[in-house]
C-alpha cells in the first residue's frame, strides 16, 4: 500500500460485538473473566452488566491494519492504544485510522496512523497510533 | 487468603515463560469473534494480538486479579511483531513488571512481554497497563 499519503483515511469496518463473539474470545484468549461472561457478576461490577474484552476491541483494529497493509503490518508493525471506554454485548463498533505521517527510515517508508474503534455514541472504546512499514 | 501478587511484586519481578502456542480450536475460536466479511485471510498463520492476548490471560492470573474484591481496567497496551506466526508454532511469552505503584488508592502496573520462536528469537513485544482497584491497594 505505498500509494497513502498524509490525511489518507484507512478503510475500516462496522461489528457488532455480540455476547457470542464475546463468548468465542474468551475461549480464543482463555480470559473467562466473569465479568465477560456471567450477567449476574457482571452485575455486581462497577459497569452493571457484561463488558466485551478490552483485547477484542483491539483485535477489531488490527483486523484493520492487516486489511490495510496486508503485506507488511505483521512484519514490523507497532501500535500504542489506550482504552478509553468499554464495549457492550450487542454495541456496534467501528473502526478508524488515519495516516499522519509517512517518514524514511533504515528499513524503508514508514506510515504513522491514527487508529481506534468508536462506540455508537462516538465515544473512542480504544485510540492510539500504529506504525507500519510500507515496503 | 494471600495477597495477589500485585499488591507485593517489585518492579523486575519475571513472569513465565508461558507456553502460548495457539492451537487450532483457538485460532477458530478467534476467527468467529473477530472476523466478518472483510477479514484478511490469514491462511495457516495468526493474527499476533491473539498471542498477546494470550499472554495477558497467563499475566492476569498470576498477578492474582481474578481474585474476589479486585477491579481491574485495562488501561493501555503497546504491541510490535516481527514476522508472522503459524498456528500450532511454538512461542513462549516472557514477561516483566516494569512499573507498579499506588496512586489515591489504585495500582498502577505495567508488565512487558518478550515473544520468543522455537530459536529464542524475539518475534514480538508488548506492554501492558493496568489499573487494579479493591484489596490489592489497601
Amino acid at each position: 500500500m505505498t500509494s497513502l499519503s498524509v490525511g489518507d483515511a484507512l478503510t475500516g469496518f462496522e461489528r457488532q460485538i455480540t455476547q457470542d463473539r464475546v463468548d468465542a474470545y474468551a475461549e480464543a484468549s482463555g480470559d473467562h473473566n466473569p465479568i465477560h461472561l456471567y450477567e449476574s457478576y457482571a452485575s455486581t461490577t462497577q459497569f452493571g452488566t457484561r463488558i466485551a474484552h478490552g483485547m477484542l476491541s483491539l483485535a477489531l483494529v488490527t483486523e484493520m491494519l492487516a486489511t490495510n497493509f496486508p503485506n507488511t503490518w505483521h512484519d514490523g508493525g507497532k501500535l500504542k492504544v489506550r482504552f478509553s471506554a468499554p464495549v457492550f454485548p450487542g454495541e456496534t463498533v467501528v473502526t478508524y485510522g488515519e495516516v499522519t505521517a509517512i517518514d524514511e527510515s533504515d528499513d524503508g517508508l514508514i506510515a504513522t496512523c491514527t487508529i481506534g474503534c468508536k462506540k455508537p455514541d462516538g465515544t473512542d472504546a480504544v485510540a492510539g497510533r500504529a506504525t507500519v512499514p510500507l515496503e | 487468603m494471600a495477597a495477589p501478587l500485585i499488591s507485593t511484586a517489585e518492579v523486575g519481578h519475571k513472569f513465565g515463560p508461558y507456553d502460548v502456542t495457539i492451537p487450532t480450536e483457538r485460532a477458530n475460536a478467534y476467527a468467529v469473534a473477530v472476523g466478518g466479511d472483510e477479514s484478511p485471510d490469514y491462511g495457516d498463520s495468526l493474527a499476533p494480538i491473539m498471542v498477546v492476548a494470550a499472554a495477558l490471560t497467563e499475566l492476569i492470573e498470576d498477578l492474582g486479579l481474578f481474585s474476589g474484591g479486585l477491579q481491574t481496567v485495562h488501561a493501555g497496551q503497546e504491541v510490535s511483531w516481527e514476522r508472522q506466526v503459524k498456528i500450532g508454532e511454538k512461542v513462549d511469552a516472557i514477561g516483566k513488571l516494569a512499573a507498579n505503584s499506588v496512586r489515591r488508592g489504585n495500582h498502577f502496573a505495567t508488565v512487558s512481554v518478550s515473544y520468543q520462536d522455537s530459536t529464542g528469537e524475539e518475534i514480538g513485544t508488548s506492554s501492558t497497563t493496568i489499573i487494579v482497584s479493591g484489596e490489592a491497594s489497601s
